[in-house]
């Protein structure tokens, strides 16, 4: 048993070693990038545009990490080892962790938006919450415009979350019981401590490692941490990365509920929490 | 003697120019070292990030360095702790400043005309004395950094060129108390909560390096306190917004001046208040305004022995206050402005020269080894019965500093600041209205050849004037006004 | 090619579980269309197949009590003959999509049926689940080119109907099961996989002159020319060799 686990350890070490020399799919150039330099973002009433201040800003803050053409492969990017320390994203694929939209579909501009704003923890990505929302907006045309896609397709429609349910011990065990179907423990661990079977050998799209999330030790979830963005995160997934879009297979009243036991694993006063200490919860079951 | 007077002057002048310096006239560079800027590339290594990405051009921070030291030096990614870092990465940065400089000023020269037995000097006449060359400041030790999440510290061990070191900076914060912003606590030696930081000064020169604003007062004022510019030693509570758009800290300080060993009073303490806000003004960028209150108390009497003031047996507190407005003003992403002022005031035996009897750093003046009725240069002690005459006051002051940036890019910054200090009311009656008042002007150039996350490195050039009335060369008993000039073209590597 | 390389090399760990017809509803539907038909085979003896370890999983070593798992980068027959060979014609300019049916892909035992699954460009696929344990579909295109996605499938999950809009070999995983390897070749106009003996026939080929193309994970290609008659039938053959 434990022969075969370290077996595909190796297997995956050596897969690993053979995708990390491949940072990016395809290298656009400098001029089929500024091709797009008309792109722009529309946040609530402000458009952003690629123009001095948004290539000012990129090239301050943002090019170390993702380069000057978007393409991750910025100076820093070969220190940067994961699982601790993910590679930086490739602008020019297109494909977003945090979206509010369906698996294969492009962020929405208030999505990168907010992502800016927010950094994504656990990775070399800072808050970049000092910009005003007028930097922030032409930061996302810039972001964009690295893509061909942000051309070709249109951003996917963000799922309608219902309003979000009062919190009842009813609730949470429901969430449970989702927990259990849909077999979050798998990478997560059946108390969310990021120790399922299948998290060791975890790689995301370009075949590097990448580590689950582990609800228990106080740190935001990748796309933000109110009830509503765990809302999104599992219904729509985090593209480029293991974590699938459960939309077609948690109903969005059960997705409530599912969230509502997430909280009870994470820190932080919430009323999941409080109402969990006076329940007998136990962790699911893995082999029913 | 002659030396020692000039420096005994000036102290009361510009008090952050150390006794060192002046008996090396020609030493400017030891005020660098003591005033070191807080670039620390260590950080800029830590976390990928171009030094560009917290500097405005190093060491001025943006409002995203900003932020990030207002969490304690942590862009909160959860990834802060050093357990996350590679093992052989440690947060040690070095700066030097080799430079070129030429500093020109006033002084009283002996003429040896008909010298004689009872003259052996002659008489003597003001004459400006200009000196240049290649000379090296000290070197600062930058380390700093988390030591945990929201656990971190600052060290700054900073030499001058002679190798002489001192602890500019030694503190701890702990941030983020109860997973609040707002719950923010430092505590040792550490620079005030200024909007416009001296310690961040782009300025190399010894008179463009501090800000006069921050350590201006009055001629022959005996208050060693009120010195903004200066590291302190206390404990701040620093809370902010989480995006840091607001920001609030309070610090109660030691009146010792940043001085190790309680030298000064026994029981005297200060306090700095000061809030800032910032304000998203859409294409115009963050606009921050702010205030500041620095009100205290320090001694002005301390027990004798043989005449000779006990050190750290100051009472007798008397009070002072220093307040103002800063503000700082982005006209997108390349030209910037900065104001600060200041009314300033002094309790009236501060305005006599009381105060500063047993300081022993460069900062407050001379070490009384002798009776202070008696030891030349040494202030007075406000002992038992001691009166104040009837001409003293409390003086006061404005003070008001305005500093332009033009940033051409992060490598390229050209940078103006004018300074001026204006007396609003002398400490003694019949005092001209105008001594001490202080014009300076100062004009930098800063090109980073390279400025990676490894290692940055400036060539500068820069340049200087500062007048100020009445405290120039004593001849006879006229006194000139004070009227420096310096031109430095310099390095400046931090690595 | 070079990343679709190592997933071929290193992560695709399949077990051959049932042979089906892998020429998937393909029917002559006008006159005068031929065919190309052929067999694969392979030059020298089998691989070694090595057997995938499921112990991550009990649902999946249970499946397998009976039955070990081992890996489907070679599936060879008695006669040589090689399955899960995507034969094409290189260069297709004719209708732009040929193939209306719907093929299944299954995720069964914890391994993919088919291992390999041939697409025309924007045919509809369906992916459904057997097992009693959850899996994620993702497949991995290259988003230059084709867009990803990646959608949990525990039990019971409903199936995902997806198409891709370009002809690329796509390799697909489940990150629970990193054992589960399979294969997404979506090509322009007819196609045929190789079934268990290495025999193949494209149907619905109009009358001319064609390169067929054989793809054999990771990424053997091969070519031959042949003339289809009126009607008629041509022959290709293959010959692959393993790496």
């Amino acid at each position: 048993m434990r022969t075969g686990l370290r077996k595909w350890s190796l297997l995956l070490g050596a897969a690993a070693f053979f995708a990390l020399p491949l940072t990016s799919w395809a290298q656009l150039s400098t001029a089929d990038i500024a091709s797009r330099d008309n792109m722009e973002a529309h946040i609530g009433n402000l458009t952003g545009h690629v123009n001095a201040r948004s290539t000012y800003d990129y090239k301050r803050y943002c090019v170390s990490c993702h380069g000057d053409l978007g393409d991750g492969n910025g100076e820093v990017a070969q220190w940067l080892d994961p699982p601790m320390w993910p590679k930086p994203r490739d602008f020019q694929m297109g494909v977003f962790k945090c979206r509010s939209t369906l698996t294969g579909s492009l962020p929405t501009d208030e999505d990168l938006f907010d992502t800016i704003a927010r950094g994504l923890d656990r990775s070399a990505m800072p808050q970049w919450s000092q910009f005003t929302k007028q930097q922030r907006a032409d930061l996302v045309a810039y972001v964009k415009h690295f893509s061909p896609r942000f051309v070709t397709e249109k951003p996917g429609t963000p799922i309608t979350i219902p309003p979000e349910p009062e919190v009842t011990p009813e609730r949470i065990k429901a969430g449970r019981e989702v927990f259990a179907r849909v077999q979050c423990w798998k990478c997560h661990g059946v108390q969310g401590m990021a120790n399922g079977p299948s998290a060791s050998t975890l790689t995301d799209d370009l075949g590097r490692p990448i580590a689950p999330f582990n609800f228990t030790e106080g740190s935001r979830p990748k796309c933000g941490d109110t009830d509503r963005d765990i809302y999104k995160i599992f219904m729509t997934g985090l593209d480029g990365t293991p974590m699938p879009s459960f939309a077609d297979n948690i109903k969005p009243d059960e997705a409530w509920d599912l969230v509502f036991y997430l909280r009870t694993f994470m820190q932080g006063a919430s009323k999941a929490k409080e109402l969990a200490k006076t329940m007998d919860l136990k962790p699911v079951n893995p082999n029913p | 003697m002659h030396v020692l007077s000039r420096s005994s002057l000036r102290k009361v002048v510009r008090s952050a120019i150390s006794l060192v310096s002046f008996t090396l006239l020609l030493a400017p560079f030891v005020l660098i070292s003591a005033k070191p800027a807080k670039a620390i590339p260590a950080f800029a290594r830590k976390y990928g990030l171009r030094c560009s990405a917290c500097h405005e051009t190093w060491p001025i921070l943006n409002n995203f360095g900003l932020k990030f030291r207002d969490n304690g030096y942590q862009i909160m990614n959860d990834r802060d702790a050093p357990i996350w870092q590679n093992p052989s990465y440690w947060p040690a940065t070095f700066r030097m400043t080799p430079i070129w400089h030429r500093f020109s000023n006033l002084q009283a020269v002996d003429t040896y005309t008909g010298a004689s037995t009872a003259n052996p000097y002659g008489t003597q006449a003001v004459e400006r004395i200009t000196s240049s060359g290649v000379d090296l400041s000290g070197l600062d030790f930058h380390t700093g950094g988390t030591l945990y999440k929201n656990i971190s510290f600052y060290l700054l061990p900073s030499s001058d060129p002679t190798g002489a070191f001192h602890f500019e900076t030694v503190m701890t914060r702990f941030d983020n108390i109860l997973g609040s912003s707002w719950l923010n606590i430092k505590v040792g030696r550490f620079e005030l909560n200024n909007l416009l930081s001296e310690k961040r000064a782009v300025g190399l020169t010894a008179d463009g390096g501090i800000y006069q604003t921050y350590h201006f007062i009055p001629v022959g004022d005996g208050n060693i306190f009120g010195q903004m510019g200066d590291n302190q030693l206390g404990i701040e509570y620093v809370g902010h917004s989480y995006n840091d758009r607001t920001r609030v800290s309070a610090a109660l300080l030691d009146s010792n001046d940043g001085n190790v060993n309680l030298t000064l009073g026994a029981n005297s303490y200060s306090g700095f208040f000061t809030f800032d806000q910032a304000v998203d003004a859409g294409k115009w960028d963050v606009q921050r305004l702010g205030a500041y209150a620095f009100v205290g108390q320090a001694a002005t009497y301390y027990k004798t022995s043989g005449g000779v003031p006990i050190a750290g047996s100051g009472v007798g507190n008397k009070g002072f206050s220093r307040i103002g407005v800063t503000t700082q003003f982005y006209f997108g992403p390349h030209f910037d402005v900065n104001f600060v002022t200041q009314h300033g005031e002094d309790n009236a035996w501060f305005g006599q020269g009381y105060g500063n009897a047993v300081a022993t750093d460069g900062d407050g003046g001379v070490t009384c080894t002798g009776p202070t009725a008696t030891t030349p240069g040494c202030p007075p002690n406000n002992t038992p019965g001691t009166t104040l005459s009837a001409l003293a006051r409390a003086p006061s002051w404005n003070g008001y500093t305005i500093e332009a940036r033009y940033v051409y890019s992060p490598t390229l910054i050209f940078l103006g600041r004018y300074e001026a200090e204006r007396m609003q009311q002398q400490a003694t009656i019949g005092t001209p209205q105008n001594i001490g008042n202080i014009n300076l002007w100062d004009f930098i150039a800063r090109w980073n050849p390279f400025m990676s996350n490894r290692a940055g490195m400036a060539l500068q050039a820069e340049y200087t004037v500062m007048h100020q009335v009445g405290t120039g060369p004593t001849v006879g008993l006229t006194t000139a006004n004070l009227n420096d000039n310096e031109i430095l073209l310099g390095t400046d590597f931090d690595f | 090619m070079t990343r679709r390389y190592h997933f071929g090399a290193v992560l695709s760990a399949i077990v051959l579980l049932c042979c089906g017809a892998l020429i998937l509803g393909q029917k002559v539907n006008a006159a005068g269309e031929g065919s190309i038909t052929g067999t694969v085979k392979l030059d020298g003896p089998a691989p070694h197949m090595r057997g995938i370890d499921m112990s991550k999983d009990p649902y999946c070593v249970k499946q397998h009590a009976s039955n070990p798992a081992h890996l489907e980068t070679w599936v060879v027959g008695s006669g040589g003959g090689v399955a899960d060979t995507v034969l094409y014609l290189d260069g297709w300019s004719g209708a732009a999509q040929t193939e209306t049916s719907v093929p299944v892909f299954d995720q069964k035992d914890c391994m993919y049926t088919p291992h390999v699954l041939a697409l025309d460009t924007n045919q509809e696929f369906k992916v459904v689940t057997s097992d009693q344990t959850a899996h994620n579909i993702h497949p991995l295109p290259n988003p230059m080119i084709n867009v990803g996605w990646n959608q949990s499938q525990p039990p019971g999950a409903p199936p995902v109907t997806k198409a891709w809009k370009n002809p690329e070999v796509i390799p697909v995983q489940c990150n629970i099961h990193p054992w589960m390897h399979g294969w997404f070749v979506v090509v322009k106009g007819p196609y045929a996989v190789s079934d268990d003996s290495g025999h193949y026939t494209i149907n619905n080929v109009p009358p001319g002159s064609y390169t067929v193309k054989a793809w054999h994970e990771p990424d053997e290609a091969q070519t031959q020319k042949v003339t289809v008659a009126a009607g008629g039938s041509a022959t290709a053959d293959f010959t692959l060799k393993a790496k």
